[in-house]
């Protein structure tokens, strides 16, 4: 399950972490957000080797949110050592994501 | 050969489903949205629906699936491309080629957000423009927000959005609003929210998001400094698929009656797609449950 980051670890947890992170700005009443829920956590478990996600609430952190542009929710952000390497918007599809980390694995 | 093939998962879909299985039909359900249970889902509260006062709409669609799938209904992830007439049913395909062939049709597709087909509109969707209030409020935190439209979506999204927003503005064409009477009432005694009649917007305007909307007030032309722009005019009917094989009306909804029947033989329209005066989801529920009455008493007269 993908751990909450708050703008307080956002930092450690994401920036600094070596390898691929998957982020997932998500509010708790969005409905795409809920969809997403079950979906990364199969994408977690099928790519537990090549992925860390970690998930930014915006209603909590919305300045980590507009400090990385994202405006709507859900949004993937991925990083690799600390840098933006892709980013996905709504509608994001398992496909998609699953992609994106055999892309960049 | 299907018996029926439902087309869309929302309440009325899902009642349809219900319905179905209790009848024993041979059946799957078509669903465009992965886990979709229409625009239910994006409601934060539901205080209409018997029995389940205060619902937050979400956790009802989600109530409404597991029923059906409690029954063991069959659903299939897809997005109907093409709808055509063979062996005497019909052929149903995707939009991923994949096709069904069965007698008759429940088609339950629902509605979409209606746009407000202005400058700025698709350029900033996503990007302070939205069509959900519980989905984007929280980008609203403290910063001013412009709510237009005029029914009981409008102004429930206004009432969710004062409680984050600095301020929200509700604009709306004419000089009164068709939302019900208590919302009405409850918006009139939030004091962050400034209601703006007889106004229409003509733009949305930014550098990289929603700076400012342009409105007309009384035929006068103003910018409101807004951050987020939610737009909640209505729907328009998700009909595209029957085009050309059954009667629409004017505005695209499928021409049936309460028992579903619509021009075309063995299509049923049900929920927000059919021309009804009263779009809710307690009378999709009940379209549900008339349109299987209506495809058992077609396959008994049609019997082969």
């Amino acid at each position: 399950m993908a751990v909450r980051v708050s703008g307080e670890n956002f930092g450690g947890e994401v920036l600094q972490a070596k390898g691929l992170v998957l982020a997932d700005f998500y509010s708790d009443s969005c409905v795409p957000c809920k969809r997403l829920s079950p979906v990364l956590a199969e994408i977690e478990e099928e790519y537990s080797e090549s992925v860390f996600a970690v998930k930014i609430n915006i209603n909590f952190d919305t300045e980590l949110a507009e400090q990385y542009g994202v405006t709507s929710v859900p949004t993937i952000v991925f990083f690799k050592n600390g840098d933006e390497v892709s980013r996905l918007g709504s509608p994001i599809k398992k496909a998609d994501i699953a992609a994106v980390i055999e892309n960049l694995k | 050969m299907y018996d029926t093939i439902i087309i869309g998962s929302g309440p009325a879909g899902l009642s349809a489903a219900v319905y179905a299985k209790r009848a024993e039909l041979d059946f799957i359900l078509i669903e465009k949205e992965y886990g979709g249970t229409g625009q239910i889902a994006e409601s934060e509260r539901v205080d209409n629906y018997l029995g389940l006062y205060g619902e937050n709409g979400f956790d009802l669609g989600e109530r409404f699936r597991s029923h059906a799938e409690a029954l063991g209904t069959e659903f299939y992830e897809g997005e109907v491309s093409e709808i055509s007439a063979e062996n005497s049913g019909y052929k149903v395909t995707l939009a991923d080629g994949t096709a069904f062939e069965t007698k008759t049709i429940v088609y339950a597709a629902g509605a979409s957000h209606r746009r407000l087909d202005i400058k700025g509109e698709a350029e900033f969707s996503g990007k302070g423009v939205s069509y959900c209030a519980v989905c984007d409020g929280a980008f609203c935190k403290g910063k001013t927000a412009a709510v237009i439209g005029g029914g009981d979506t409008a102004l429930g999204d206004a009432l969710y959005l004062s409680k984050a927003a600095e301020k929200v503005y509700l604009i709306h064409r004419r000089d009164t609003f068709r939302a019900n009477r208590l919302l009405q009432k409850q918006v009139s005694e939030v004091s962050n929210i400034e209601i703006i009649l007889n106004a229409v917007p003509l733009e949305i305007t930014g550098e990289k998001r929603v700076e400012a909307l342009r409105i007309s007030r009384n035929g006068q032309e103003e910018a409101l400094p807004v951050h987020s722009v939610f737009a909640a005019v209505g729907t328009i009917p998700n009909s595209g698929a029957l085009k050309g094989i059954a009667e629409l009306d004017a505005n695209g909804y499928i021409i049936a009656g309460e028992d579903c029947v619509t021009s075309a033989k063995g299509i049923f329209a049900a929920g927000d797609v059919r021309t009804k005066a009263l779009r809710q989801v307690i009378t999709a529920a009940a379209d549900g449950a008339n349109s299987i009455s209506s495809v058992q008493k077609y396959l008994t007269e049609n019997r082969r």
